[in-house]
């Protein structure tokens, strides 16, 4: 029995349709992250299965229990769900620890029983010694701490994460992210993770639903969708990317002879591809710079454990990227070497 | 130096135009001493009292349940139409409460529409039910502008929507998390209904007067115009005061509940789910009908009807009474109100705009003492210039502009500050940074910036002057009166269908070119 299970699901805004046959699962304990940029439908998303929004079509499940179609909608407080919304969504009203007492209170758990609990789970959370404070008087990180700690008292089976470090700075979003992580863990709780950042997402989750005008694109574990995206654009959304136009033919099982101007080479490609000329996709590091083919660099970017260069070459510009400090300026000719590509399979023009 | 220069400007105006009248009618009661005081409130006084009291605690009960239930119903369950349902629930706004007095009247009174189509009245219209009706009516739109914004800023729908995964009931999250969140937007609610109610004048005066129902506010007005023994004029001090104290305590009781920190606005809304049903806008629609639509229909009707008493068919109708209605000094007085109503505007904004320009620390002092003088009641602050200002200026526009800026300067600057307050500043730090001087900034950044914001503020001050009855009932002479208090007098005196006629004109003065507007741009009020 799946934790989760969105079947064939349509919601519209109006007369546009912001979501269009979503199909997800999810297995129990398992940790999805569903990526896509803002307007995408990732929010409506969380929001159809959380049963603030009712959808045109398909089907919502929770546990092996149909919570949503267009004529069934079970009430949000009913389905069993631990959500992080947002805009933290805090009660400017309560103390941290009367808003973590809620959700236990509605259980009927007892008062002193609620609080106690509640001030161990803000414990975990580190921000314990904060649970008399409104969120007037707490700092972004806290809020998002306190916010994930409502979430996670009701001990449900699944969560729905909504960019929970959308406000955040770098340092306060890794710690947050650590403490999701772990308390994650501990809950052994199924949860579906919305985000725009791509390396929050594949940190975070075992399998990840790329979210593009309201359709999953692509689906799959991290380090699939992250070598062999179905486009450009899911390319893009993943990481750095090149994407040279060249000649290919096939050598032999996941080898492939790939004509980069005047010259021919042996790369290393993943899956099949047929015809010969093809988008290929190229990751910074999957390409180094020393060996036979020619190149400019247009523009060197140091970034601490590495350097990134933009070359112009025969097949089109290409990143490479390079352990340590830069080794060459912009406009200094060099060599440098493809090991690996993706040939796009919606790359065709 | 500029700022210097407005905020001694403002301490100025504030003084003169406030704070010296107050204190002039504060030491005329002290120096009438306890036995002033025993005398005034015997019997009727203490009577008028009480009146004003329940009157405008049922008012505000009633105004603020039903702008809650208005607003949530726009805000939350967002039906079909909304924005036109907005326009409806505000658009009353536009008619002077003591004209929707004289429409109930015209609608469920003895021979009114009702009367005359079915031979129903509505019993006690006239009378403290009738009165406590029509204010209630008349103050939900302010009402629910207020609770709407407090739905949109403070209780966004995610913090519903946590309550609810949280496992609250509807209920349970409406109580728990919703009510509290709205608290500060209910007391203001709360506090501007009772504060107007407490000072009407405009329908206890119509209502209450043919029933013998009085309030403070009519007390004064009877006896400062009519009464001729000396101890009236003491009676008015009194109740003037007694006023002021009542105006001081709600604004007091507001502080109090709303002193705790302010709310940090969240994330923008996500719109909620999906189109509402339509059916929730029966109940809507059917009030707005009963309460607004058939009173405004009866005025209409017998304002073009040939004589009171005849019934408003086709064969009747006349447009003689406009032009009776605008005979003899309601031309003048027409003239009048139009002329204090753009005074009042020009000023009250220009004031507001020096407040606010002043900025820091004054800006926000002279701010809480202006809108606080909003809230005292106009019958006071009208008795209280004319203490201090009566000698030089009685009879003429002039003491009742002194007034209305007294009054007004609050509807002028409130929009300014909050315009102010919500511009980062650094948008005009960045017109610097881009080479604009101080006067380049003020053509190409600020002005186009304020320009929305100043003419809502310029209009919302003319509409509640030309509304004006309060202070212009007390303050005018011969010469001097406005196109309310000629309405006000025509009704106690006059023929029906002329004083219908006058009260369409003064409706209509202000709800064309406000409906044209409305027409144009979102009802979204500027308060």
């Amino acid at each position: 029995m799946s934790a989760l299970q969105c079947l064939a699901l349509t919601v519209e805004r109006g007369s546009t349709e912001v979501l269009r046959g979503i199909d997800l699962e999810l297995a129990p304990g398992e940790v999805v992250g569903l990526l896509g940029v803002s307007g995408s439908g990732k929010s409506t998303l969380l929001g159809t299965i959380a049963g603030f929004v009712r959808p045109k079509a398909g089907e919502v499940w929770l546990q092996g229990r149909m919570v949503s179609s267009p004529r069934r909608s079970v009430a949000p407080e009913r389905r069993a769900l631990g959500v992080v919304f947002q805009g933290t969504a805090l009660w400017p009203h309560m103390t941290a620890g009367e808003t973590v007492a809620y959700p236990l209170r509605r259980q009927g758990v007892d008062r002193s029983r609620a609080r106690a609990a509640a001030l161990e789970l803000l414990d975990k959370l580190g921000v314990g010694a904060l649970s008399e404070r409104r969120p007037a008087e707490l700092s972004g990180g806290e809020q998002q701490r306190v916010a994930v700690a409502r979430a996670f008292a009701r001990g449900a089976a699944v969560h729905l994460l909504d960019e929970p470090t959308a406000h955040l700075d770098a340092a306060h979003r890794r710690r947050l992210l650590d403490v999701l992580a772990e308390i994650r863990a501990a809950s052994g709780a199924a949860v579906l993770h919305a985000t725009h950042d791509v390396e929050e997402a594949m940190s975070m989750a075992d399998r990840l639903a790329v979210l593009r005008a309201g359709r999953i694109i692509q689906a799959g574990p991290p380090a699939e969708v992250y070598a062999q995206p179905t486009d450009v654009e899911v390319a893009r959304l993943t990481g750095p990317a090149s994407v040279l136009i060249a000649e290919v033919e096939a050598v032999g099982q996941g080898c492939a002879e790939v004509a980069i101007g005047s010259r021919r080479v042996p790369v290393a490609v993943g899956g099949a591809f047929t015809g010969r000329r093809a988008h290929l996709l190229v990751r910074p590091e999957w390409a180094q710079l020393g060996g036979q083919l020619p190149g400019t660099v247009r523009r060197a970017w140091y970034r601490g454990a590495h350097t990134d260069y933009r070359l112009a070459t025969e097949g089109g510009e290409v990143e490479v990227r390079q352990p340590g400090p830069p080794v060459a300026r912009a406009g200094e000719n060099v060599t440098w070497r493809l090991d690996r590509a993706w040939p796009l399979p919606n790359g065709a023009d | 130096m500029g700022r210097r220069l407005c905020a001694a400007g403002a301490l100025l105006l504030l003084g003169l135009l406030v704070v010296l009248p107050l204190l002039r009618l504060i030491s005329a009661v002290a120096a009438g001493g306890t036995v002033g005081l025993a005398a005034a409130f015997d019997g009727p006084d203490l009577a008028a009292l009480i009146n004003t009291g329940w009157t405008a605690l049922a008012v505000t009960v009633l105004a603020v349940t039903a702008g809650a239930g208005t607003a949530l119903l726009t805000e939350r369950r967002r039906p079909p139409g909304r924005r036109w349902l907005r326009v409806a629930i505000i658009g009353p706004l536009l008619v002077p409460n003591y004209v929707a007095a004289i429409a109930w009247q015209r609608a469920y009174g003895r021979a009114g529409l009702t009367d005359q189509l079915l031979g129903l009245t509505l019993p006690g219209l006239e009378g403290p039910a009738g009165i406590v009706l029509v204010m209630a009516v008349g103050a939900v739109p302010l009402s629910y502008l207020i609770i709407a914004g407090g739905l949109t800023a403070a209780a966004e729908p995610d913090r519903e929507r946590a309550a609810r995964v949280s496992g609250a009931r509807p209920l349970r999250a409406a109580a728990g998390i919703t009510l509290p969140l709205l608290r500060p937007a209910l007391v203001a609610a709360a506090v501007l209904s009772f504060a107007s109610a407490a000072s009407a004048f405009g329908v206890p005066q119509v209502l209450g007067s043919p029933a013998g129902f009085s309030t403070l506010a009519t007390r004064i007005y009877r006896d400062l115009n009519f009464a001729t023994d000396e101890a009236a004029f003491a009676r008015v001090l009194v109740a003037a005061c007694v006023l002021l104290v009542l105006a001081l305590l709600a604004a007091t009781a507001a502080d109090a509940s709303l002193g705790r920190g302010r709310d940090r606005p969240g994330g923008p809304a996500e719109p909620g789910s999906g189109a509402g049903s339509a059916w929730a806008l029966l109940p809507v629609a059917f009030a707005l009908l009963l309460l607004v639509g058939l009173p405004l229909l009866a005025l209409v009707l017998e304002a073009v009807t040939r004589a009171a008493g005849l019934p408003p068919t086709p064969a009747n109708w006349t447009l003689a009474n406009f032009a009776a209605a605008l005979q003899g000094n309601a031309f003048r007085a027409l003239l009048n109100s139009l002329l204090l109503a753009a005074l009042a505007a020009s000023l009250s904004v220009a004031m507001g705009a020096v407040v606010v320009v002043t900025g820091g620390r004054a800006a926000r002092a002279v701010g809480a003492a202006v809108t606080a003088s909003f809230a005292i009641a106009g019958s006071a602050l009208a008795v209280a210039v004319l203490l201090v200002y009566g000698e030089w200026l009685r009879d003429t526009l002039a003491l009742i502009l002194i007034a209305y800026l007294a009054k007004f300067w609050a509807l002028g600057h409130r929009p300014l500050a909050g315009a102010a307050d919500r511009l980062p500043a650094d948008v005009f730090r960045a017109a610097r940074a881009s080479g604009a001087g101080p006067i380049d900034m003020l053509v190409s950044v600020v002005a186009p910036l304020f320009r929305p914001v100043l003419a809502a503020a310029w209009l919302l001050v003319f509409v509640t002057a030309v509304h004006e009855v309060t202070m212009s009932s007390l303050l005018y002479g011969p010469g001097s009166e406005t196109l309310a208090v000629v309405v006000l007098n025509l009704q106690q005196l006059g023929d029906p269908t002329v004083t219908s006629a006058l009260g369409v004109i003064l409706t209509l003065l202000l709800a064309l070119p406000a409906a044209a507007l409305l027409g144009l741009r979102p009802a979204r009020s500027a308060l």
